[in-house]
């Protein structure tokens, strides 16, 4: 057993990755057994005693204490696999033992050993571990167990034989009040099939695979966002979310398939073998489309051709130099660049960047522990992940159009966080604030630091987020900040762990966000001093900090200082139970340390940092060594700018919402245009509405209306009139004619002889006639 | 003694005959007992083709190739074992003990009409989705309560006459199993259907008749062909022996000149069709005679010679003889594909001919629709693998991009259609459409060269496709017609809140409709996958509008969940979950989706080998 491990360790993951995925498919059948016996729970008998057996009428408590428990062996596992990585990480051809593939299907036959491998030939399963998916599976576990935990006491309700759901009355109000069964059990079977996928998801190896946890992560967000589905605003939430996903998930589709036809394959270090080999220190070789591939020269217009590279690894014998290897084929560029913005379209729907940040406020319908595990730490993070992780995927052109998504996604979603009165929502901006940051970073070449970021965030976005929920369940399902105040009395453990994730997320020094966040804007500096043109991609989050700063500091003096806004809630408020309480603890101690190193006023030595560099890619580094230069001769000026700003931020916030010296409803009046737009978070859905969805719906009615013309009534015969306006009207009318035809000719068929005897007559003339003319015409002729 | 694989295809094919002729002899009265009766027959039949797919997949793991790598080996390939046997026969070479799941005997001889059957992966793994859902559909069957034993002995025909039309090998068989298909149809649409029933069956029957029409024409055209140069040289003899008899004026060596030879056999037509493709391609010269019975390209033999024409053929006056005859000239080659085409896209069913579809969905009872979804559509694409693409490849390459557009007409055009629909079943009808689009766009992606294992993806995906809608559409009908037996109607915005009230019920539906929305891990991702796959690399202009077409999916699929299964509905709240038998047949397809999406390998490992032997056929056609 141990041997197993030790022949290529990486399997620790691979396990690690399957026990939730065994959690789920224990829960699945035990609840599907259970639902199948319970029609016969009052007969007795077998079925009814297995249903009895599996906790009855009430949902089954042990399900869920099972998926914690195997979330917590997968977290185990994981920070025991990363301590195990970096010890080995520091070895010789550590790389093959942390990888493996199989393949999944092929087509033809297998290659023999002496034979070339065919390009496209086999979809693979695999994994690879680095240090950028070591720490990123121990957070996701981590992170992960803390929310399973938290939500054993945030869901307790659901454990009931009977839940109210009084958001249903409100939303569709019926005679009597909305009653359900308990539905503790079916929310942790969500949670372990998404905890698989997006394990899965962090250690494949290939874009195929990476596709796969992509697609069943999206599924798993779109049962949760549902998860209270009676209500009519959730469900749409979650299609809405599974369908503007999909939009992403198409433009990865194609990205996929450029790559499949162009390059041959989906592993995406063969991918990177292909365009920039080892030997071209990661950049990218262009040439003339149609010159042979010896005379390449690099050149830079459009047009031209990008140059492949085999995609096996080198063989090196020891003492030779590393020779550059010889091109093998070349692709379009402007191929290349449609494939890096297809993936990056995957990328911008998962993380809800601008334009497809629209869905992630919606699905704060979810319950906050799958608000606070999925739509902040862990799956709307996938999608910076891929662009870490396919980076050298992405043509120069790519990375530009990222850095400027990025710099637009934080900015608007930060103006809109300013003006939202949910919790949750000003929350769910954040985030998509925050994740912007994160693709900016990666698009000027702050690599590291757009990653660092992606860890600090999740865990102190994941600690706001329960924050969020222990302060909605202490105040019994109110959602509104307007309505709150005052809370630190009763509720100081929630008060002050979120005080720690507000001071972590503006970058407060020494609180982790501080080390990433000064990063990014110490790139995007360095960025924008080398290309002067880009200077917005500087200027857009150093305001950002300051909008942060605001924001974050608004929501927590408006939830827990002042006077109570609204005596009932006050009344009612009470701290959490001790299961929620703790997971604050532990993650208010990540999100201060995380990325602490030594000295620790210093954010360029963050230890975490040090190790995701050491799986940063060729392409992040070399084309980007002035920008990096430059990033760190400004270093401590953008800390500064980045920290004043942030500054301004939280002093005007606790001016207008703790000492009360500025009225905000005065500022409100005086810029209501402002304001408004804000509100409406920039007609966004408005303008998607109105340009997408209703033109779609409204095609596809029109397209249902031109096919077949709705059939009412009991009439069950060849319709008679002719219907000539829709496809199936036409292909009838064929009928309907040979129909007609025939009825109009059997009134020729009278049955009276003379009749008959006169046509007779008649043709016989006629036929007569025309043998004379012919006749006399051939004579005449001769 | 005939052979083993003779009485194994045979039984497989009209054991469900068997036990419709069964049924006659129960008292009227004992209703309960011909169902029994039913399902032990379907079950019979489904055991059958299962130890079927044991057989061949034995043969296939037996025979290595020159590498030594089984399952590949040019030798088990459909082609091959039909040549092989075809020559044993006229060399009168005893193939009691033959493994090689070809038979053929003569049937009608004066036509040259054989009684033969035979499978590989194509046509195997479809034969199982028949006997499978044949089986559940009967099972789902059990709430008829009219003439149940014309309607049970009416669907164990219809199943018989789908297994023949997979296993024939002879055209003119193939033909009549298709016609005799068509009947049991019309009369369980015409008699067991709902309020329009007899309309819908007269469109059922006269949109396919049509079809079949050009089919029977492509027929008698391709039978008037003289493929004597395609067909083992003995059997020629034999028949100018035959003519020197019936002509004594003439000289044996005149009569071995003027015979000919026709024939309804697919791989001898195929190979005619091969051979004028290359002739009206301008590759004459690759045109050759094979030194064994049956040999076959290897996938990569793009360049080199097409050995089509039978051993001890003469090569020259080969090609005179083929030249001269009207098979050879481009306006016969579109004409035969087109008729073939048309005949078994509207089975498909193809955009503009798909309006009989919906309607015979609508008004068929469930179990109906579940075969009609399940089983009868595939007959369209067989038809496509098996006759019109390898007996016209010439034409079907000229035409691949228009085929291709077709396909993606068909799923465009079937989703937002489908977005359009307000009735639950008829919503399922047009994402059938859209769906089997997916199959035709995977068949036409037709890339050749060292690109042919694209083409060898798309393939792949078109018969997977076909599998996996065979699953998830019949799933779907029946999900349909659970809801239906509860709420008496259709309509998609009565309904609502069906999740509390049954949760075994929708969490099955959920496996199912993501299924069909092509979620990955479930069957539906699969065959879309490599369709799409194969697609961009023949031309991306066919493959966006196919990828957009998944945003469309979503939105119906998600559409119609929503509105059936979220929210709160005061009229669906009593409904009794799912019953043990209505779980007996929906739990065996979402464990069916869930496997055939993780693993797909447990039927691609024998499918796949054929498909590969296919496309390196075709693909080698055009360098």
């Amino acid at each position: 057993m141990l041997d197993w491990f030790e022949a290529a360790p990486g399997r620790l993951y691979v396990v690690a990755t399957l026990l939730p995925l065994g959690a789920f498919a224990l829960l699945l059948v035990a609840g599907a057994v259970k639902n199948l016996c319970r029609p016969a729970r009052q007969e007795g008998g077998r079925a009814s005693s297995v249903y009895w057996l599996l906790g009855g009428d009430h949902p089954l408590r042990a399900g869920a204490y099972l998926a914690t428990a195997l979330m917590a062996v997968s977290a185990a596992l994981a920070v025991g696999g990363l301590v195990w990585f970096l010890r080995d990480a520091d070895q010789s051809g550590h790389a093959a033992r942390w990888a493996e593939r199989v393949e999944w299907v092929r087509v033809g036959p297998p290659a023999g050993p002496h034979d070339a491998p065919r390009p496209a030939a086999a979809l693979e399963l695999g994994y690879r571990i680095d240090h950028l998916s070591a720490i990123l599976f121990a957070m996701v576990t981590v992170v992960g167990t803390l929310i399973f935990v938290f939500s054993l006491g945030y869901m307790a309700d659901e454990a009931g034989q009977r839940v109210e759901d009084h958001e249903v009355d409100r939303q569709t109000p019926r005679p009597g009040h909305f009653a359900r069964r308990g539905r503790y059990g079916r929310f942790f079977l969500y949670l372990s099939l998404f905890a698989f996928s997006m394990l899965n998801l962090l250690i494949a190896d290939n874009l195929f695979q990476v596709f796969v946890g992509w697609e069943l992560v999206g599924v798993c967000s779109f049962f949760l966002v549902g998860f209270f589905y009676e209500r009519p605003s959730a469900a749409r939430a979650a299609n809405k979310a599974f369908i503007v996903n999909r939009v992403g998930d198409a433009g990865f589709l194609v990205g996929i398939f450029v790559a499949w036809s162009a390059l041959g394959t989906l592993n995406i270090e063969e991918l990177t073998r292909r365009v920039r080999p080892e030997a071209n220190a990661g950049t990218l070789t262009r040439a003339d489309p149609g010159s042979p591939a010896e005379s390449a020269r690099p050149i830079d217009r459009p047009g031209s051709d990008l140059l492949l590279y085999p995609a096996a690894a080198p063989a090196h014998r020891p003492g030779e130099p590393a020779r550059p290897p010889e091109p093998d084929g070349s692709m379009p560029y402007t191929l290349f660049v449609l494939m890096g913005l297809g993936i990056f379209l995957g990328c911008v729907g998962k993380s809800a960047q601008i334009p497809l940040h629209t869905w992630l406020p919606d699905a704060m319908e979810g319950p906050t522990p799958v608000s606070a595990l999925i739509h902040a730490a862990t799956m709307v993070a996938a999608g910076v992940y891929l662009v870490g992780r396919a980076f050298p995927l992405f043509a120069p052109e790519v990375l530009l159009v990222i850095a400027y998504t990025g710099a637009a996604t934080l900015f608007v979603s930060a103006t809109i966080a300013l003006v939202q009165t949910d919790i949750k929502r000003v929350l769910a901006y954040s985030t998509c604030s925050q994740l912007g940051y994160m693709m900016l970073a990666l698009g000027v070449g702050g690599w590291v630091a757009g990653l660092l970021h992606l860890v600090t965030h999740a865990f102190f976005k994941a600690l706001l987020f329960l924050g969020s929920g222990s302060v909605i369940h202490g105040c019994h399902h109110e959602q509104d900040l307007r309505k709150m105040g005052g809370l630190f009395g009763p509720m100081k453990v929630t008060a002050l762990t979120m005080l720690v994730g507000v001071l972590a997320i503006s970058g407060a020094p020494f609180f982790s966000g501080w080390y990433s966040k000064d990063q990014i804007i110490a790139s995007a500096l360095g960025y924008g001093l080398v290309h002067k043109e880009h200077v917005l991609l500087f200027l857009l989050p150093l305001v950002g900090a300051g909008l942060t700063g605001f924001y974050m500091f608004r929501l927590w003096f408006l939830a827990f200082a002042g006077r109570p806004r609204d005596e009932h809630v006050h009344h009612h408020a009470h701290e959490s139970p001790r299961v929620m309480t703790l997971p604050l603890v532990v993650l208010a101690v990540f999100s201060v340390g995380v990325a602490w190193g030594s000295p620790p006023w210093d954010a360029d030595a963050s230890y975490l940092g040090h190790l995701l560099h050491d799986s940063e890619p060729a392409a992040a580094d070399v084309p980007f060594a002035e920008e990096h230069h430059e990033a760190h001769e400004v270093h401590l000026v953008a800390g500064v700018a980045a920290l004043v700003v942030a500054l301004l931020g939280a002093g005007l916030a606790a001016a207008m919402y703790w000492r009360s010296v500025i009225d905000p409803a005065a500022i409100r009046n005086h810029v209501g245009g402002v304001y408004a737009f804000l509100r409406r978070k920039w007609y966004f859905d408005e303008v998607y509405d109105a340009a997408v969805v209703n033109p779609t719906v409204g095609l596809a009615f029109a397209a249902a209306a031109a096919d077949k013309r709705p059939t009412d009534g009991p009439a069950d015969a060849p319709p008679r009139r002719f219907d000539l306006l829709t496809l199936d009207g036409l292909l009838t009318a064929v009928g309907q004619l040979a129909d007609t035809a025939g009825r109009g000719l059997r009134t020729v068929q009278t049955g009276r002889l003379r009749g008959y005897v006169v046509a007779l007559a008649l043709t016989v003339v006629l036929l007569l006639g025309m043998l004379w003319g012919l006749t006399s015409q051939a004579s005449g002729g001769r | 003694m005939p052979e083993t694989d003779l009485i194994w295809m045979t039984a497989l094919v009209f054991l469900p005959a068997a036990f419709a002729a069964g049924l006659l002899l129960f008292p009227a009265r004992w209703v309960e007992a011909m169902r029994w009766w039913a399902l032990f027959g379907t079950a019979g039949t489904l055991s059958l083709s299962l130890c079927v797919v044991v057989g061949y997949y034995a043969m296939l793991d037996t025979r290595v190739d020159a590498g030594g790598q089984p399952r590949y080996a040019a030798l088990s390939r459909l082609e091959a074992r039909a040549d092989q046997a075809a020559s044993d026969a006229a060399r009168g070479i005893p193939r009691y003990l033959a493994d090689d799941w070809v038979t053929r005997r003569p049937w009608v001889d004066r036509f040259d009409i054989d009684y033969a059957l035979g499978v590989d992966g194509i046509s195997l793994s479809l034969a199982v989705l028949t006997t499978l859902v044949t089986f559940l559909a009967v099972v789902a069957s059990w709430k008829i309560d009219t003439s149940v034993r014309g309607y049970l002995a009416l669907i164990l025909l219809l199943e018989t006459g789908v297994l023949g039309a997979f296993l024939a090998l002879d055209f003119f068989l193939f033909y009549v199993f298709y016609e005799v298909m068509l009947l049991p149809m019309y009369v369980l649409i015409g008699l067991w259907g709902g309020g329009r029933r007899r309309l819908a069956a007269l469109k059922f029957v006269l949109y396919t008749l049509l079809g079949s029409v050009g089919i029977l024409v492509a027929l008698i055209g391709l039978y008037s062909a003289d493929v004597r140069d395609f067909v083992d040289q003995e059997e020629v003899k034999r028949q100018a022996a035959i003519l020197h008899r019936a002509n004594p004026s003439l000289t044996e060596a005149d009569a071995l000149q003027k015979v000919e030879v026709h024939s309804f056999d697919f791989v001898t037509l195929g190979k005619a069709g091969r051979a004028v493709m290359l002739v009206l391609s301008g590759q004459e010269s690759r045109l050759a005679v094979r030194a064994k019975p049956a040999e076959e390209p290897l996938p990569g033999d793009d360049t080199g010679p097409v050995k089509l024409f039978a051993p001890g053929a003469n090569r020259e006056e080969a090609i005179a003889r083929l030249k001269a005859q009207p098979i050879c000239t481009p306006a016969f080659q579109y004409l035969m594909f087109g008729l073939l085409f048309v005949g078994f896209a509207v089975k498909v069913p193809i955009v503009p001919l798909h309006s009989w579809l919906p309607d015979a969905h609508v008004e068929a009872p469930t179990p109906v629709s579940m075969i009609l979804a399940g089983v009868l559509l595939k007959l369209g694409g067989y038809g496509l693998i098996r006759v019109a693409f390898p007996i016209c490849p010439w034409a079907a390459s000229e035409l691949a991009w228009y085929v291709g557009l077709v396909g993606v007409v068909g799923i465009v055009y079937g989703a937002l259609v489908a977005m359009g629909q307000t009735d639950f079943k008829k919503l399922l009808a047009y994402s059938s459409v859209s769906h089997m689009g997916f199959v035709v766009l995977g068949l036409a992606a037709w890339s050749a060269g060292s690109r042919a294992q694209y083409w060898a993806w798309g393939v792949n995906g078109a018969l997977f496709q076909m599998l996996a809608h065979g699953i998830t559409a019949s799933a779907l009908f029946f999900v349909v017609g659970v809801i239906y037996d509860r709420a008496h109607h259709r309509d998609l915005n009565r309904f609502g809140g069906l999740y509390e009230p049954m949760p075994l019920y929708s969490g099955l539906s959920a496996v199912l409709f993501f299924a069909s929305m092509g979620l990955p891990g479930l069957c539906g991702f699969v065959g879309e996958l490599w369709v799409m796959m194969a697609a961009w690399n023949f031309s991306p202009a066919l493959a966006v509008p196919a990828v957009l077409s998944v945003i469309l999916t979503a939105g119906y699929l998600l559409w119609a969940w929503q509105r059936v299964y979220f929210g709160t509905n005061p009229e669906t709240r009593s409904f009794p979950e799912l019953s043990a038998r209505e779980a007996a047949v929906l739990v065996p397809f979402a464990v069916l989706a869930i496997l055939l999406g993780v693993w797909p390998n447990v039927v691609m490992s024998w499918t796949e080998p054929s498909v590969t032997g296919w496309v390196a056929n075709l693909a080698a056609l055009r360098p």
